[in-house]
């Protein structure tokens, strides 16, 4: 059926490893929600340590068995290194292929842009240059009200905002990745602006809008009303324009919302320590947020570095955590638990103690808000789908899961 | 639930467990913290433990020990109680009622193994306890299970013509248990340092961890206790390692997570359940040990394979 546009299809099914080159620690803007606590000019990745992170994953194969693998790129704005970032791409292409590496032809390079670069002669050409294994996405938080809210300039002076810098980009950005989805970010100031920010951005052509309410614990009280409100009228708006027939939204799934088995439904949420990050000093994270520049109140969660490799029982608390161990008994209890995400790196910043097993739970009337909006959202597009004679046809073409998007 | 209470009466108190000894940096706990030590353990009815240093305590200090039930761990050669603590080099030629802890380091066991042997039918109980634990490599696990191997010969034999069955941490003890039986430092046993404040157990004193307070009220106040407990370790509880001592603070040391073993701790636990699992089937040819329950044979040996 053509009928429902679904959430983002991941590459590989989510199976591919994922390895993000933290390339620098600098953006040209100082957005007031990011995470990123410790940007700085002087912490830029030099061609020696990306060379050595690609060798030692390379050499130890055994250690990296999945089928395939995104190679990301972050920083800060990862399109300010963009030569270096050329050169990796090349060397990685060019030793896959002479090592014979089964990763040859089935890779990814992965950018999160703020898009300011996007137009510039040496970013256009690396695209033009690995255009079959490219996915770039370009963060805009929406109108320009909303994105201008946060996303500004860096420096001293009056606040300026990037819309106009960014949004000019998006026509050619869309027009080489018709597919993009964008990356919008939700704290407490944006709430108001979420309807029309979301109504905004497919207007732009934007089909995947891609949204998540910040873990950190910002959230002030009457905000969950607030949020369950916008995310109610623009339910109403997508559903009575129409949109869902084109244009996806990634608050609403049918999957969320449910309670959780605590054995049969005891993954853990995250993918950190299943994924690799490198920095400019040439050390390894289990995920770019246990770096030092992302950590508030936390030491950084090395887990190696290219000249000695990654210590392996530093992955294991990871790769053996599960949902119901982190969780406090009201979240194993919980009516609506599924879709409920969380970080474990802002886990780890947020626990009382040095432990990635204490699950931070500032989210958790903001997830219920949502739910409530999501059941709205499903109980009228299925009425309507009834009352069109097209229910019919959705359950039989309906998908059986939506996929986990990345954090 | 808390159920021992450790006092260090020393900053030098002698290392009954994995950590180093202190440097001689002596420094006694306080009368005055000590009176409080035992009236803790009295009101919350723990089994008090005093770890001794390698010198004379005052006598004011020993009067008051003496004032409640208790059992002393002392270094040998100055001490003659309840639990000794010698160093594989120095192990007592002549016992009585005691235990004996023998701290030695993997390469120290493969060369004084005939010395262990004699150690093991001489004492109550002999407890093995690894020096340097974060140092061992994989290859020095091989040479641990051929000690292992060695020893279990040695006890099938030394049972088999009459003499009992000896008390030994690393070979007996998993015959003998049903359910994991850890050291559970900061769920069923807490440490007071010489400095007065409570932490969870010597070693995490020596790192320079922050105290635990204590609430009347609530108990201790861990952050994330329950990270302490089996429950909440995800490879341990799926494991029958029963005998392993599950350090914390050796867990803490290789995977920085209080609840997580790191792979040579587990392998290392897995040779000595295994070589249990072999003398119990030694016991059992020579028609001893019928009635106790099986150890399964396993295909790994880190139930990290099983769990990840």
């Amino acid at each position: 059926m053509d009928g429902i546009k679904s959430n983002k299809v991941i590459w590989k099914d989510g199976t591919a490893k994922n390895i993000t080159f933290i390339v620098t620690k600098d953006c040209q803007l100082a957005c007031k929600y990011c995470y990123l606590v410790g940007k700085n000019e002087k912490e830029r990745m030099s061609w020696q340590v990306a060379k050595s992170a690609i060798d030692y994953i390379l050499d130890h194969k055994s250690d990296f068995n999945e089928e395939s693998v995104i190679w990301d790129f972050i920083g800060g704005e990862p399109f300010l290194e963009i030569d270096l970032i050329d050169q990796i791409c090349d060397y990685i292409k060019k030793e896959l292929y002479i090592r014979g590496h089964h990763w040859f032809n089935s890779y990814r390079f992965n950018f999160s842009t703020n898009g300011i670069n996007y137009d510039s002669e040496k970013v256009q050409q690396f695209i033009a240059k690995n255009r079959e294994h490219l996915s770039i996405g370009i963060t805009i938080d929406g109108t320009r009200r909303k994105h201008d809210l946060n996303r500004i300039w860096k420096g001293d002076g009056p606040e300026k905002g990037s819309y106009d810098d960014v949004v000019r980009n998006i026509p050619l950005w869309l027009k080489q990745f018709p597919h993009g989805g964008t990356k919008v970010t939700i704290s407490s100031a944006d709430i108001p602006y979420i309807k029309e920010s979301v109504l905004h951005l497919y207007s732009l052509g934007i089909h995947e809008v891609n949204i998540n309410a910040v873990f950190e614990d910002v959230w002030k009280e009457g905000d969950d009303d607030l949020f369950e409100q916008q995310l109610t009228e623009l339910a109403d708006a997508i559903i009575d324009g129409g949109w869902y027939e084109d244009y996806a939204c990634s608050f609403y799934s049918e999957n969320i919302g449910k309670p959780l088995d605590p054995v049969y439904d005891n993954t853990n949420w995250c993918g950190a320590g299943r994924m690799l990050a490198v920095d400019a000093a040439g050390n390894f994270y289990p995920c770019t947020r246990f770096a030092a520049y992302s950590l508030r109140s936390k030491k950084p969660l090395i887990i190696g570095n290219v000249h000695d490799g990654i210590d392996r029982d530093k992955l294991r608390p990871f790769l053996t955590l599960d949902r119901t161990t982190q969780s406090p008994q009201n979240c194993i209890d919980c009516e609506v638990a599924s879709g409920c995400a969380w970080c474990q790196g802002e886990n780890y910043d947020a626990a009382e103690s040095p432990t990635i097993y204490q699950r931070a739970t500032a989210i958790c009337k903001m997830h219920k808000a949502r739910v409530r909006a999501n059941n709205y959202y499903w109980n009228k597009l299925f009425r309507k789908l009834e009352l069109e004679g097209r229910r019919e046809e959705y359950e039989a073409n309906r998908k059986t899961s939506n996929p986990i998007l990345p954090c | 639930m808390l159920k021992y209470l450790i006092v260090m009466l020393d900053r030098a108190s002698v290392p009954f467990c994995h950590h180093e000894p202190a440097e001689k940096n002596e420094g006694l706990i306080s009368a005055a913290d000590l009176k409080n030590a035992i009236r803790f353990g009295m009101k919350e009815n723990l089994v008090i433990q005093f770890v001794y240093p390698d010198r004379a305590i005052p006598a004011e200090l020993e009067n008051i020990i003496e004032t409640i039930d208790h059992v002393k761990i002392k270094p040998y050669p100055s001490g003659k109680d309840d639990v000794l603590v010698a160093d594989i080099g120095a192990i007592p030629q002549k016992a009585e009622n005691e235990t004996l802890v023998i701290r030695a380091s993997i390469q120290e066991l493969a060369e004084k193994v005939s010395e262990v042997e004699n150690a093991i039918y001489r004492f109550k109980r002999v407890n093995i306890i690894l020096k340097e634990p974060d140092s061992i490599s994989e290859e020095d696990a091989g040479a641990y299970k051929l000690f292992l191997d060695r020893l279990t010969y040695y006890i099938a034999g030394q049972t088999a013509s009459g003499k009992e069955l000896p008390q030994f941490n690393l070979l007996t003890d998993r015959i003998l248990l049903d359910k994991m039986n850890n050291c559970g430092a900061g769920d069923e046993s807490i440490t007071i340092a010489p400095d007065g404040k409570m932490y969870v157990c010597p070693a995490f004193y020596y790192d320079g961890d922050a105290p635990v307070e204590w609430d009347k009220e609530e108990g201790l106040q861990l952050p994330n206790a329950q990270l302490y407990r089996l429950d909440h370790a995800p490879i341990c509880r799926a494991c029958d390692a029963f005998q392993c001592h599950r350090c914390v603070w050796l867990n803490r040391r290789r995977t920085l997570e209080v609840n997580t073993p790191g792979h040579t701790q587990c392998i290392l636990s897995h040779h000595e359940r295994n070589a249990s699992r072999n003398l119990l089937g030694r016991l059992r040819e020579a028609g001893i040990a019928a009635t106790l329950k099986d150890i399964p044979e396993l295909d790994y040996l880190d139930p990290f394979e099983i769990v990840k």
